[in-house]
């Protein structure tokens, strides 16, 4: 039996968190279920066979007390063996031999019922239809045996169609959660694509630019739009060369230098050879971002970035240096933005490629990335 | 009316000089670049309304107010932190999505200038009213609404209707800059807002109970007993 690992743990793990809640519906088909069985043989034992109704009717209390709990235990049993209710061909005979199994104890009780009166014509009761009287013991046995059979190939034709329709409806509301969540995911990442922050702020700037300096407005007006375009066009899987990733760099630290004044001076050192390397896409500006976010932005004098990157080993050695307040505060984690470029580093060129802050300098914070040098 | 900007950028002050030069009846007394300057330049100046950028270096807006000793109206200005003033529990208090809509600072100061009563002219004014952060909740609370201050070590708990924050002051400093036409020291822990007191009571021991309004029976010690029956004329 081949079924996906994936599904049988989606579907066993939304039944075991409702299991509780599912139990009460379970007994009450399980009551109605046999209870309406119940009610049926009383009424052919008693109202049409006509046999002794007290002795009847506890034969059939007791027989059908034995199927409820049978079908229980094969309740369990269909969890704990996970039988699912697709294909269909084998489930068929699995039905049709658990159903004959089931009935057999059922069936071979009845030599010991009041059933065995018709047998007797000394002890039958009045009444009673002739065809009955002819039947032989033994095919009384088999027929017994049949209808409990067909019995309990009921009970699991029931279990089974309900089965599978909550696993559809599990399915399908699974699948509209999953579908949700993505959908969420994707625009909390657009949203911190784009930074808004930065986005509003530098419109604020523009603004004021137009009347201050229309010329470096317009210069402003140019680079926002290239930052735009770039982070809106990355995709997470995407690598550019060093050099591409730095002209957005530029732009974007442009702005910022507009928005600080003289609180940021900026520093590059690239050599050429490490220009062309190829790295993932938005990886240097989220790293940029994060040095002016956490690092000048808080320093009401201002500070300097640096950004270095050379070629040793076969490795690209890229590092991001900024003044940083010497306390950090105790304001958003950030772990999760190093986490997220660690792990697209590691799918994207292996476990060679690191990223790393280190914070050990007092008023200095470094991030280094290493890259396998891919031209 | 006497105005003070604090932003950290450059470009962001002189955008917000800019929009203000259209109301002539607002005076623009200085600006400020981060924190600790723009409360240098508070408490000298005494500005009555601040335009507030809420990220700063050396301390966000929100961190300001709660060092200041008077805290003016605040106009906060901000590019993408709205949430974090809505936050509040705030009565009268207003934001500025930046870049500023010229329309949006209209209103924003047409709502300070009805409300503006005629500016206190004692040298050092008597509070207003209170910035208030504890935990992550802040408060600016009107001093005239406050029933009572009680000490609680180092620091002097208010209470402000159901509202009990904590003020990271002595009861002492507090008392100081309160108007003593409206509160009265009713015994070592506590001041009382004689506007909420409902009824007096001669204790056994010949002390006053003052019961204030939906609040607690404030005991008056037998030293303040006799200030209290001037003031209150019994």
């Amino acid at each position: 039996m081949n079924r996906l690992p994936a599904d049988s743990s989606i579907i066993s793990g939304s039944s075991s968190r409702k299991a509780s809640s599912s139990r009460r519906p379970y007994w009450a088909c399980q009551l109605i279920g046999w209870g309406a069985h119940t009610a049926a043989q009383l009424v052919a034992v008693i109202s049409f066979l006509h046999l002794p109704w007290l002795r009847a009717a506890l034969e059939i209390f007791l027989l059908n007390g034995i199927g409820l709990l049978l079908s229980d235990r094969l309740h369990s049993y269909i969890r704990h063996r996970n039988w699912s209710p697709s294909p269909l061909r084998p489930l068929v005979g699995r039905i049709i031999v658990t159903s004959f199994v089931l009935a057999t104890p059922l069936g071979l009780l009845t030599p010991f019922t009041s059933v065995r009166l018709l047998q007797d014509p000394a002890t039958l009761p009045d009444s009673v239809p002739t065809f009955l009287l002819r039947l032989d013991p033994g095919l009384t046995v088999a027929l017994n045996w049949i209808n409990w059979a067909a019995v309990f190939a009921l009970w699991l034709i029931i279990y089974f169609v309900i089965l599978s329709m909550r696993r559809r409806r599990f399915a399908e509301l699974r699948q509209s959660e999953l579908a949700r969540a993505l959908q969420q995911a994707e625009l909390r990442l657009l949203k911190s694509q784009l930074n808004p922050h930065f986005l509003f702020n530098s419109l604020n700037t523009v603004r004021s630019l137009i009347a201050d300096d229309p010329q470096r407005a317009q210069n402003a007006v140019t680079r926002l739009a290239n930052t735009l375009r770039y982070t809106l066009g990355a995709g997470q899987d995407e690598k550019v060369s060093l050099a591409r990733e730095l002209e957005i760099v530029a732009d974007y630290l442009e702005i910022e230098s507009i928005r600080f004044e003289t609180r940021l001076s900026i520093r590059y050192q690239v050599s050429a050879e490490a220009a062309g390397v190829q790295i993932p896409v938005m990886l240097l500006q989220t790293v940029v971002e994060n040095a002016i976010k956490h690092g000048i932005a808080e320093l009401p004098q201002g500070g300097v970035l640096e950004i270095r990157g050379i070629v040793q080993d076969g490795m690209l050695q890229l590092s991001v240096m900024n003044s940083r307040p010497p306390v950090i505060l105790p304001k958003a984690e950030p772990g999760t933005g190093l986490r997220n470029a660690a792990e697209r580093l590691r799918l994207l060129f292996g476990p060679t490629a690191r990223i790393e802050l280190d914070l050990s300098g007092a008023e200095v914070a470094v991030t280094r990335i290493s890259i396998p040098a891919q031209q | 009316m006497r105005a003070l900007v604090v932003d950290d950028e450059p470009p962001a002050r002189r955008e917000m000089r800019r929009l203000l030069a259209q109301f002539p009846w607002l005076e623009i007394v200085g600006e400020a670049g981060g924190a600790s300057e723009a409360q240098a330049q508070i408490e000298n100046l005494c500005p009555d309304l601040l335009f507030l950028d809420i990220q700063m270096p050396g301390g966000s807006g929100f961190d300001l107010l709660a060092r200041l000793e008077h805290v003016p109206r605040v106009i906060f200005t901000t590019a993408h932190d709205e949430h974090a003033v809505r936050a509040f529990d705030v009565n009268a208090l207003d934001y500025l999505l930046k870049p500023i809509d010229p329309r949006r600072l209209e209103a924003a100061l047409a709502k300070i200038k009805s409300a503006d009563s005629p500016a206190p002219t004692e040298a050092r004014p008597a509070l207003e009213q209170l910035f208030v952060r504890d935990g992550t909740r802040c408060w600016f609370v009107p001093l005239r609404e406050v029933q009572l201050l009680t000490s609680e070590g180092n620091y002097v708990r208010l209470h402000w209707g159901r509202i009990r924050p904590l003020l990271a002051r002595s009861l002492a400093a507090v008392e100081q800059r309160l108007d003593p036409t409206l509160f009265f020291r009713a015994n070592r822990s506590q001041i009382v807002n004689l506007r909420f007191i409902e009824s007096i009571d001669a204790g056994l021991n010949g002390r006053l109970h003052a019961q204030l309004r939906d609040g607690p029976e404030v005991e008056i010690s037998r030293r303040q007993a006799r200030f209290f029956k001037e003031l209150t004329s019994i």
